[in-house]
């Protein structure tokens, strides 16, 4: 078996020590950091579909972005200087009024190692940092996420401020969350809606895609 | 009139059958009403958490206007720390909380409050960080206590940065004439939701090791991190937080009657694939629960999130000795499995209450037609009914559990 096809079972193992040592070994090598990152980007569509079937969980999807992205952080200064065609680009941030970013932060992994441009905004991200930042970047789908209750409303209000801008038109919108429910997105209204990372995901492509979610 | 000592004795009642697997009268609808119990009554969030004597009017008025079978409650946000740290030492700190003042009189980093650090509608936040360094695993092992009020408190209190300086020793002593000012209005106020016929549910807080190190210590995103990383320390310190928080438990029934309910929620259990849940989570936990159900109390395991995954490991639990509340956990399933077993609380989620009462009407009629049978189930909602939630609909769901509850 060659290191390549190792990493990507390191991946899936969530074994952190040897996915690390592979990384280095292959960049050690010399091998081409864009071969590098596509497996790791198969791994990584490996992890997804198991946390979609239920065999994974939060804690491996959490486990697996942090192996992911320590791989990354190790090829990133490689990669840039032969970079690779952006697939879409995704706007995204938790809402104002809540600081959570474990959901977000697996969603921006994940659409990262499916070769997506990401424009993270953060946590506490008020209505107007969303509107500027779709003026500024013109994504093709904007992501507001949260856990809280309370920050539902706050969700409300920034889809509300992205429609006056008159900007909602440009952009497909979808929200996250644990408390994003079908009545919750039919009180705020987005194109898409999820309480689970990994079918966020799905969802983003196929509104990248044109498709109806 | 309204003989309140009477309804007193059959909500109650109502209560304790359903909690030993039993059909009541009718199913049991327990209030928590969270922050609209402050928006009901027209306060803004600062009050209801800063001015008891406000919280108090708005809490019986709340609770006396929409009559469910218990009454509404004091927000406070459980600091365990403050507790374990203490234990043995002043037992009149048993169980610890933060409120409004005590946030001021400590000033707690892992807490943010209305009308200090967020608006004065907001609800406070719990604020979870890394205040324990992975390689400290160690030093919590060799002796848990010290290490919370020796590294924890300082960590986690602004002011008891400095230990033993002018400056900490006068905030423990605030903080002592601010718990019993609130312990005084605390106890008022039980006496008078229970002069209005409301029974008490819950008395005390527990908690699961990992959740203690997950939420005070570590931070969420950390603890899984160190599960994978070092998990031979992660068992040993949940086993010695698991003998402090028994120790908790014990002291705060001791000459006590038995029978009280304590309250368990639980943090990181949506996060674990059975295999992790049974590893790291599960041992600790069970054990807790057990020390408790030997101690006299029943304990209220709230299964935050989805716990579908993990609702058979409740069948490991003594029989009609615990009572389970899930949040989005399908409660048919719930019933299914563990319907026989342990008693179940739930109800609907947070937006339906934005809806209206015909669609709470179905919801109730619906869910009851697959958890009433038998007995052992309480209706609530899933969370706590959402603030600014229109009053028709919070008196909705009262509506339907007295229309379609009755066995």
């Amino acid at each position: 078996m060659t290191s390549e096809e190792n990493i990507i079972d390191a991946i899936v193992d969530l074994d952190e020590p040897t996915a690390l040592r592979m990384a280095d070994q292959l960049i050690k090598r010399g091998v081409d950091p864009v071969e590098i990152l596509e497996k790791c980007r198969q791994g990584m569509s490996i992890v997804g579909k198991k946390f979609e079937t239920g065999e994974f969980f939060l804690s491996e999807m959490i486990m697996a972005a942090e192996i992911f992205n320590q791989v990354m952080e190790r090829i990133r200064p490689e990669l840039t200087k032969n970079s690779t065609e952006s697939k879409g680009k995704i706007l995204i941030g938790t809402v104002e009024g809540d600081v959570h970013d474990i959901g977000k932060n697996i969603v921006i992994t994940l659409l990262e190692a499916e070769g997506y441009t990401v424009v993270d905004l953060g946590v506490d991200v008020s209505s107007a940092r969303f509107v500027e930042a779709i003026k500024e970047h013109k994504p093709d789908i904007v992501g507001m996420s949260s856990l809280l209750t309370v920050a539902l409303e706050s969700t409300k209000k920034t889809m509300d401020a992205v429609t006056e801008a008159g900007l909602r038109d440009s952009v497909k919108i979808i929200i996250g969350g644990g408390r994003v429910d079908p009545q919750a997105a039919e009180y705020i209204k987005p194109d898409a809606f999820t309480d689970n990372a990994a079918l966020g995901v799905k969802l983003i492509k196929q509104l990248v895609r044109g498709e109806d979610p | 009139m309204t003989d309140y000592e009477e309804l007193y004795r059959q909500r109650k009642e109502r209560i304790h059958t359903a909690t030993q697997l039993k059909e009541p009268d009718r199913v049991p609808v327990l209030g928590s009403f969270g922050y609209f119990t402050a928006r009901y009554y027209g306060i803004n969030n600062f009050e209801f958490l800063f001015n008891y004597e406000e919280a108090s009017k708005a809490i019986v008025k709340t609770s006396v206007d929409f009559g469910y079978d218990t009454g509404a409650g004091l927000s406070t946000l459980g600091a365990m720390p403050l507790t374990l740290a203490f234990l043995g030492e002043y037992d009149g700190l048993v169980p610890g909380w933060v409120n409004g003042p005590v946030h001021d009189i400590l000033g707690v980093r892992y807490a943010r409050f209305p009308g200090r650090e967020l608006s004065m509608d907001s609800p406070f936040q719990f604020i979870g960080e890394e205040y324990m360094k992975v390689n400290e695993y160690d030093a919590l092992i060799a002796d848990p206590q010290r290490f919370i009020a020796e590294k924890l408190l300082p960590r986690t209190l602004r002011n008891l940065a400095d230990p033993g300086s002018p400056h900490a020793m006068a905030t423990l002593f605030k903080w002592g004439e601010e718990r019993r000012k609130s312990d005084e209005a605390g106890a008022k106020l039980s006496k008078k939701l229970k002069a209005y016929g409301f029974p008490g549910f819950t008395s005390g807080i527990s908690y699961a090791p990992l959740d203690f190190i997950g939420d005070f210590m570590r931070d969420i995103k950390n603890v899984i991190f160190d599960c994978y990383r070092v998990p031979d320390k992660v068992k040993q310190a949940c086993e010695g937080l698991r003998d402090l928080i028994v120790e908790m438990v014990r002291i705060s029934v001791e000459g006590k009657p038995r029978g009280s309910i304590q309250f368990i929620p639980l943090h990181l259990n949506e996060y674990f694939s059975p295999k992790m849940y049974a590893e790291f989570y599960w041992p600790t936990l069970r054990e807790v629960v057990e020390e408790m159900i030997k101690l006299g109390v029943t304990p209220e395991l709230f299964y935050e999130g989805q716990h579908k995954a993990h609702l058979e490991t409740i069948l490991e639990l003594p029989k009609g000795k615990t009572i389970s509340k899930f949040e989005k956990t399908d409660l048919k399933a719930a019933k299914e499995i563990i319907g026989d077993h342990s008693c179940i609380i739930g109800g609907p989620p947070s937006s339906l209450f934005f809806s209206t009462p015909e669609k709470i009407d179905t919801y109730v009629k619906d869910l009851f037609s697959d958890v009433k049978e038998g007995g052992g189930f309480m209706l609530s909602p899933g969370v706590t009914v959402p603030e600014g939630a229109p009053a028709e609909n919070v008196k909705a769901l009262m509506d339907a559990a007295v229309k379609y509850g009755v066995y």
